[in-house]
């Protein structure tokens, strides 16, 4: 298990009891965290999942999530990240997760 | 583990008229059924709909005998599974970002919608579906595509001989004969805009295609732009179709909606109600468990986001009624895993933030007089086949 912080543009925070294992996209879906949608499950398709991570951590994105996240929604930022591509583990413990501007 | 039950009675005529309340039994009693008339295997429920499609190793799109690749004279990204798709997929998917959307198509696509809302004549009675719905998709996906040159009805005329070639598991001759003149048509167009791309390039899916860093090979781009062509006008044309009647048989609803300015819930609501595409099938690589039931390898697995949408287990007993004000839950019309829909943001822009209030912007007095006139049909893809309004 790890904690992770869910922050929310107008800084409501929540924290959660992550299973390990599981992408922080997952985890965000389990404890219904606004902002989240996650259309395709997690296969790098939609970019519905895309977060701001500034923690060296989760290591950086691959070209692949580089190329979804340019068709992100909001902002995209070096932080930018797609949450189904972190996978949770207990070094990971603490992690803070900022969620994006929702549209319009 | 159970048998797998056969289902011998239901037909494909009955699907096309009226699948849900087949569908509605199937999910109470054989949520996982072989349909012998079609020789494939039937899942209505949600939680495996979902599942499969996020299992592409065990679930593949990769259908070698699909008449899609005949239809398409190619085998497409819609039948690829892994890199190979994801590397045709992304060559096209910055043309339909969000982006690009708010930058590029947004405003013409408003000019578009105004032009031809206001072609509509008012105090008339008019086909709401042949006269805007179609030629509408059809407009936009010309100028996504980077084929502003096409006619509304060349588009719609390619766009039905794809899918009725790709749907024709009977191998007519004469669908082939229909699908393989399209294709000449639209490679003789394809050909002929190209320097026009590589000299003035702009957002357009051929464009970024042709532009691109490591561009894929062009008779791949040929493929994806026929398959963005077979799959773009029809899910919005018959989705514009499904949500205006929606509305107009729920006019409490629809004054809710003009009072919040909901527009694109009522967008989701008609996509989740009536699936534009109800069915995707995918092929088992390996023997696997669904709910209750071994299926072997090579089965034919056919997905049916259509019964998804209203199964009680997300939606409670009145999924079957359109309601914009139900408690939000995902739906599956987009799908999900690798092929989820690359223009859902295209079409929940266009329809749901631009086209819906427009229209009844300009005709807020717009009624259906006679609802029991709307012909619905279909099986994989379904809609109204008209909608009679009477404008105002
Ligand atoms: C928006 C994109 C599309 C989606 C979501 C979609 C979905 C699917 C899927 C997954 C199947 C599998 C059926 C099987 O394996 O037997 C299928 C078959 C089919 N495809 Fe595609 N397709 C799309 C685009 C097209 C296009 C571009 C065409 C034609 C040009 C087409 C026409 C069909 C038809 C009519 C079938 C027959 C359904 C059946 O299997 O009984 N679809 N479609
Ligand atoms: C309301 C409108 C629409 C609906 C309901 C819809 C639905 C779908 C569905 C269910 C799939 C997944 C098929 C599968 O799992 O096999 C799909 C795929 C696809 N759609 Fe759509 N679609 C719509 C509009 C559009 C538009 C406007 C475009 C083009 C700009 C488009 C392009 C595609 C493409 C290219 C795919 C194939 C993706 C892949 O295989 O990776 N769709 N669509
Ligand atoms: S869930 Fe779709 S890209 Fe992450």
């Amino acid at each position: 298990m790890a904690k992770i912080t869910f922050v929310q543009p107008d800084g409501r925070r929540q924290t959660v009891e992550a299973e390990t294992g599981k992408s922080v996209m997952q985890v965000a879906l389990a404890h219904g965290i606004d902002g989240i949608l996650a259309e395709c499950g997690g296969a790098m398709m939609c970019a519905t999942c895309h977060c701001y991570v500034d923690d060296d951590r989760t290591g950086t994105a691959s070209e692949g999530e580089e190329d979804m996240l340019d068709c992100a929604e909001a902002e995209v930022r070096p932080t930018s990240r797609l949450t189904c591509q972190i996978k949770v583990s207990e070094a990971l413990d603490g992690l803070v997760v900022h969620l994006p501007e929702a549209d319009e | 583990m159970l048998d797998l039950p056969v289902n011998e009675a239901v037909t494909l005529a009955d699907l096309t008229r009226d699948p849900y309340p087949i569908y509605k039994r199937m999910r109470a009693e054989t949520p996982v059924v072989r349909v012998a008339q079609t020789n494939r295997i039937f899942v209505t429920r949600a939680e495996h709909t979902k599942w499969i499609k996020e299992t592409p190793e065990i679930f593949s799109s990769d259908d070698p005998m699909t008449p899609m690749k005949p239809a398409f004279q190619a085998h497409t990204l819609m039948r690829k599974d892994g890199d190979e798709h994801r590397a045709e997929r992304m060559a096209m998917q910055p043309s339909f970002s969000p982006k690009v959307i708010r930058t590029d198509w947004g405003e013409l696509y408003t000019k578009l919608a105004e032009d031809y809302v206001s072609r509509l004549p008012r105090g008339e009675t008019v086909d709401l579906f042949k006269d805007l719905c179609g030629p509408i998709a059809a407009r936009i996906l010309a100028h996504m595509l980077g084929l502003e040159e096409a006619s509304d009805e060349e588009m719609q005329r390619w766009s039905q001989r794809l899918i009725d070639g790709a749907g024709n598991f009977g191998e007519d001759p004469e669908l082939f004969r229909l699908s393989d003149e399209a294709n000449a048509e639209m490679n003789a167009l394809f050909e002929r805009v190209i320097p026009r791309h590589t000299e003035q390039p702009n957002n357009s899916a051929f464009s970024v295609m042709l532009n691109g860093r490591n561009p894929i090979p062009m008779s791949q781009m040929y493929a994806n732009i026929k398959i963005a062509i077979g799959g773009g006008i029809n899910e919005p044309r018959d989705a514009l179709a499904t949500i205006v009647y929606g509305l107009l048989t729920n006019p409490d609803q629809l004054d809710e909606v003009k009072r919040q300015d909901v527009w694109l819930d009522a967008f989701e609501e008609g996509v989740r109600w009536v699936a534009p595409i109800q069915v995707s099938g995918r092929r088992t690589t390996q023997e696997v468990q669904i709910g209750d039931h071994l299926i072997g390898p090579g089965e034919t697995v056919m997905t049916i986001q259509a019964s998804a949408n209203r199964d009680e287990a997300i939606y409670g007993a009145d999924g079957e009624e359109y309601n914009v004000f139900r408690d939000k839950h995902p739906h599956q019309a987009f799908g999900s895993g690798p092929h989820h829909c690359a223009g859902a943001q295209v079409a929940r822009r266009t329809l749901g933030q631009i086209m819906l209030p427009l229209l009844f912007d300009r005709f807020p007095n717009m009624t259906l007089a006679d609802p029991a006139r709307v012909i619905w049909s279909g099986f994989g893809f379904r809609g109204p086949l008209n909608l009679p309004v009477t404008l105002n």
